[in-house]
């Protein structure tokens, strides 16, 4: 008598839904950071290098290539971090004294300080520039 | 269109069939049930048994989405079939499955003892340290303190959260979704003092850092409970603990 039929795992599981996929999409879309972040080590290198070494590397960032890549991870990062933005109130509800704080004003609030921290860092960047 | 039009057309059923006394693998049966307007899958299932085949087996009771037993596969989807009306799955077929990640007892009967065994794990009911004498009276709540976990305590464990689960299918320990909502639950009632005596289960692995918040628990739960945002504010709260208890003082209202 074969009795219960056992539970069955898939592999294919990210592939059966689009909400699947795009939870697959926001976890991959770290690595855009994290390879960002390498990008950004290897130019702070050179500058530790010295003077011609970070002109020379200022050179190479003018690679047609490298700018199509550098637009591919800010759309990468911005959709990672916009996707973890849309699940604050989930994760951090707000209660100011006896007020729960909607989760929208959560989403707007956080992507107000986001912006707002952009446009700072653009600042200093032209002001500098 | 009149009755009498709805009542000759029909929509195929393919259904799940296994049987543990004969079937060393599950099939598919297709049947043609009466098309109408009203009907949910669960009155096409309650039909075929009636009319066709009595031997069809599932688990059902209300009708109106309070049990929470009739969560089966349709379509692919968890749902709850006395909610799922055959309009939304027109022209059909309809593919009606037990629900995803339990062993299968027979047709979509599945087996929930793990959940079962779980749900026991995290200690769902009230702990208090020490009870109040019952002259005391009723341990009394504000709104406010209801409000902060009514939602969680709507769950009817259907399982339809364990079916929409990739952690719980694929993780044996995994407590899963509805387990880890109701021990937040009890946590965040202000009239239970068992936060310790859960811990170290929840803030384990198999409690809540193996949710890796895909949130889909919280889109098929017909009760809106949202137990991806139990799990992840339980998370919060462990790794704020965690960091607290670095510290060479207790804050104050932090203690433990």
């Amino acid at each position: 008598m074969p009795g219960p039929l056992p539970r069955t795992k898939s592999n294919d599981w990210w592939n059966r839904r689009w909400a699947y996929r795009l939870v697959l999409l926001r976890e991959l879309s770290a690595f855009a950071v994290a390879g960002y972040l390498v990008l950004l080590l290897l130019l702070v290198a050179s500058v530790r290098e010295g003077e011609s070494a970070f002109a020379e590397h200022l050179d190479v960032l003018k690679n047609p290539l490298l700018w199509i890549v550098h637009a591919v991870l800010l759309g990468l990062a911005q959709f990672h971090t916009s996707t973890w933005f849309r699940l604050v109130p989930k994760a951090m509800p707000l209660k100011l004294g006896g007020w729960r704080v909607p989760g929208e004003l959560l989403i707007a609030g956080v992507n107000g300080a986001w912006l707002a921290v952009s446009v700072v860092v653009l600042v200093i960047f032209l002001v500098v520039a | 269109m009149t009755s009498e039009a709805t009542a000759t057309r029909t929509v195929t059923l393919e259904v799940f069939r296994y049987h543990p006394d004969t079937d060393s693998e599950p099939s598919y049966q297709s049947y043609e049930v009466p098309y109408r307007e009203e009907w949910v899958v669960l009155d096409a299932l309650n039909w075929l048994k009636d009319e066709v085949d009595g031997t069809l087996s599932y688990r059902w009771s209300c009708r109106m989405g309070v049990c929470g037993s009739c969560g089966m596969m349709v379509n692919g989807y968890p749902r709850l079939t006395c909610n799922a009306f055959l309009r939304e799955f027109m022209p059909g077929p309809i593919r009606v499955e037990p629900l995803r990640g339990f062993p299968v007892e027979r047709d979509m009967v599945t087996v929930l003892d793990d959940f079962m065994e779980k749900l026991t794990d995290v200690k769902p009911w009230i702990i208090r340290e020490e009870e109040q004498p019952i002259e005391e009276g009723e341990y009394r709540q504000s709104p406010s303190q209801l409000a902060d976990f009514k939602q969680f305590s709507m769950c009817i464990n259907c399982m339809l959260c364990y079916a929409a689960c990739p952690v719980y299918e694929h993780e044996d320990e995994f407590i899963g979704p509805a387990a880890l909502a109701l021990a937040q639950r009890y946590n965040l009632d202000s009239r239970d003092e068992g936060n310790a005596q859960r811990q170290e289960l929840i803030w384990s692995d198999e409690g809540i850092w193996d949710c890796t918040f895909i949130g889909e628990c919280s889109t098929v739960c017909p009760k809106h409970v949202d137990p991806a945002a139990a799990i992840q504010q339980a998370k919060v709260e462990a790794t704020n603990n965690f960091f607290i208890s670095l510290l060479p003082f207790t804050p104050p209202g932090m203690g433990r």
